[in-house]
């Protein structure tokens, strides 16, 4: 709450009275209400904030002392610990020379803007990337990315506000579109959402967005947001679509979705709260047309869920993130389907049936939901999980292996797009990631 | 010995308003409630309403229900112009959880 209350330009602090959750549950005894009520007349008569009002000054730097290189490397990442700084894996100290190689990833001014990270209001700079890039093992050709994924994510559509807090346990999901995505190694084949010490810049990237979260926007598990899990937040979801492998006629995804021009380097940010193998390959002597449509009924089936993920964006945001394997985007392109077709297949066939929605008590949420389409949309049976199919995300991503597809389930009140802006100077930068890492992979 | 300097990654915040006066007694005031209906807060504002209306004389308190509901509609503009217009002179918000 205190996150929330410095986020409104309040000091961080607040009059509240505060319960253990047993309280908070149904039938629990509310009789401690009574016994502490004078913490609630004072909030309203005596209480006086701490805090003076101002801009907080920029705070000093941070020197730690030791006999040697290695010892101070470590007591560096002890103090990221104990001030609640680090992601509980080692760090790299964001040191003044490691924070000016980042910034040579941008010709922004290193004092702009970019906003407030919700819901803790921590001011967001050009700088503020490079400092969490640099924590995060990251490299100057990745800073227009992050500073790109945070523009979206700090928009109000992108719905951060609330997710950041909140319990679900959303993490953000970055698509990267356009050439920065091979010129800058970041994974779109096999294994591209996990560790890939040949394709490096997503788990960076994505761990920087993730510190972000935490350091400017507080929050911190348990504290600053009750996420009851947390999943994936090591480094969140930043990954390539694998533009090499789309099939003919099939749009990219930041053209398809945001309007960008073909060739543009750009991303796409959504929030999602499960990730999901789908077995999608038949195992006998089905034909290609069978093969693709057993695929996509397993595919809509799990859709097909009355966990209500999609609510939060059900008019414009997104129920998931439906990652195809290029080899299978190339055969179903062959027989006939598109990226549209595909969609209009999840919207029809994750419909869920109005006695499985009442059964599971579905229908008091959609009717406690702030938009009307979404509200309205309880008359509909069988129930559509997201107002149209234009909101499924179709990507073609992973491994070039027929027998996988993978669900990102969607937990996103919007999808934000955005243009990625180089240096003059990129070209330079990406010669010199090929003197450090060596040539790009194929 | 060997010094590692490095930014503090917390950054700042700016505040940029103050938090509400208080007032100097309940009594004689009138009190509202900005609730989102969600962690009980159905059994226990009422209960917090009664209390307020017991220990302090002439105190005024507004119905739970005086000013729109849930999370989507107690964080808006409108519903803190119905909060200002309604008069009162200090407000309980929850529940949170």
């Amino acid at each position: 709450m205190t996150n929330a209350v410095a986020g409104l330009g309040l000091a961080p602090d607040a009059a509240m009275v505060t319960f253990p959750i047993a309280m908070f549950l149904p039938g629990s005894d509310i009789t401690p209400v009574e016994a502490r009520k004078q913490e609630f007349y004072d909030g309203l008569t005596t209480w006086r904030s701490a805090f003076a009002g101002g801009a907080a000054s920029e705070p000093p730097m941070i020197r730690v002392q030791a006999s040697s290189a290695e010892a101070a490397f470590a007591r560096a990442n002890d103090v990221m610990l104990t001030n609640r700084w680090s992601d509980g894996l080692p760090v790299w100290p964001p040191t003044r020379e490691r924070v000016e190689w980042i910034l040579r990833g941008t010709a922004e001014p290193r004092r702009r803007e970019l906003g407030t990270f919700p819901p803790r209001g921590g001011v967001t700079t050009i700088e503020s990337c490079a400092i969490a890039l640099a924590m995060a093992g990251g490299r100057p050709e990745y800073l227009g990315v992050l500073i790109a994924a945070v523009e979206a994510f700090l928009d109000e559509d992108s719905g951060s506000e609330q997710l950041q807090a909140a319990s679900g346990s959303a993490f953000p999901v970055v698509i990267v579109n356009g050439p920065i995505g091979a010129q800058i190694r970041l994974n779109a084949g096999f294994g591209c959402l996990g560790p890939d010490p040949q394709r490096p810049a997503g788990a960076s990237i994505g761990r920087a967005l993730r510190l972000l979260q935490q350091n400017l926007g507080g929050a911190l598990p348990g504290i600053g947001t009750m996420a009851n899990y947390g999943g994936m937040r090591y480094t969140n979801v930043v990954f390539a679509e694998d533009e090499a492998n789309l099939p003919a006629g099939w749009p990219a995804h930041g053209v398809e979705r945001h309007g960008f021009k073909p060739g543009q380097s750009s991303i796409s940010l959504a929030f999602a709260n499960g990730v999901t193998n789908i077995r999608r390959r038949g195992a006998k002597k089905e034909t290609p047309e069978e093969d693709a449509l057993q695929g996509m009924y397993r595919m809509a089936d799990f859709m097909r869920v009355p966990n209500m993920p999609g609510l939060s964006g059900y008019e414009h945001g997104t129920p998931g993130i439906l990652m195809l394997p290029g080899v299978v985007a190339k055969t179903m392109a062959g027989l006939g389907w598109t990226k549209t077709s595909i969609r209009e297949f999840f919207w029809e066939h994750s419909r869920i049936p109005g006695e499985h929605l009442r059964r599971a008590g579905c229908p008091a949420w959609i009717e406690i939901d702030s938009k009307k389409v979404t509200r309205e949309s309880l008359a509909l049976d069988p129930w559509p999980i997201t107002a149209s199919p234009d909101n499924f995300i179709v990507l073609v991503a992973g491994g070039g292996h027929p027998t996988n597809s993978y669900w990102l389930q969607g937990y996103s009140p919007g999808v934000v797009g955005r243009a990625i802006e180089v240096p003059p100077s990129f070209e330079a930068l990406i010669a010199d990631a090929e003197r450090d890492l060596g040539p790009r992979p194929a | 010995m060997v010094t590692l300097e490095f930014h503090d990654p917390s950054g700042v915040i700016a505040v940029k308003q103050p938090h509400a006066p208080r007032v100097s007694t309940l009594a004689g005031k009138r009190v509202g409630f900005v609730s989102n209906e969600q962690w009980q807060a159905y059994r226990m504002l009422p209960l917090l309403k009664s209390l307020l209306e017991a220990d302090f004389p002439g105190i005024e308190v507004l119905p739970i229900d005086a000013f729109p509901q849930g999370n989507a509609l107690i964080g808006s503009e409108e519903t803190a112009a119905l909060v200002k217009q309604s008069g009162v002179d200090a407000v309980v918000i929850g529940n949170a959880a």
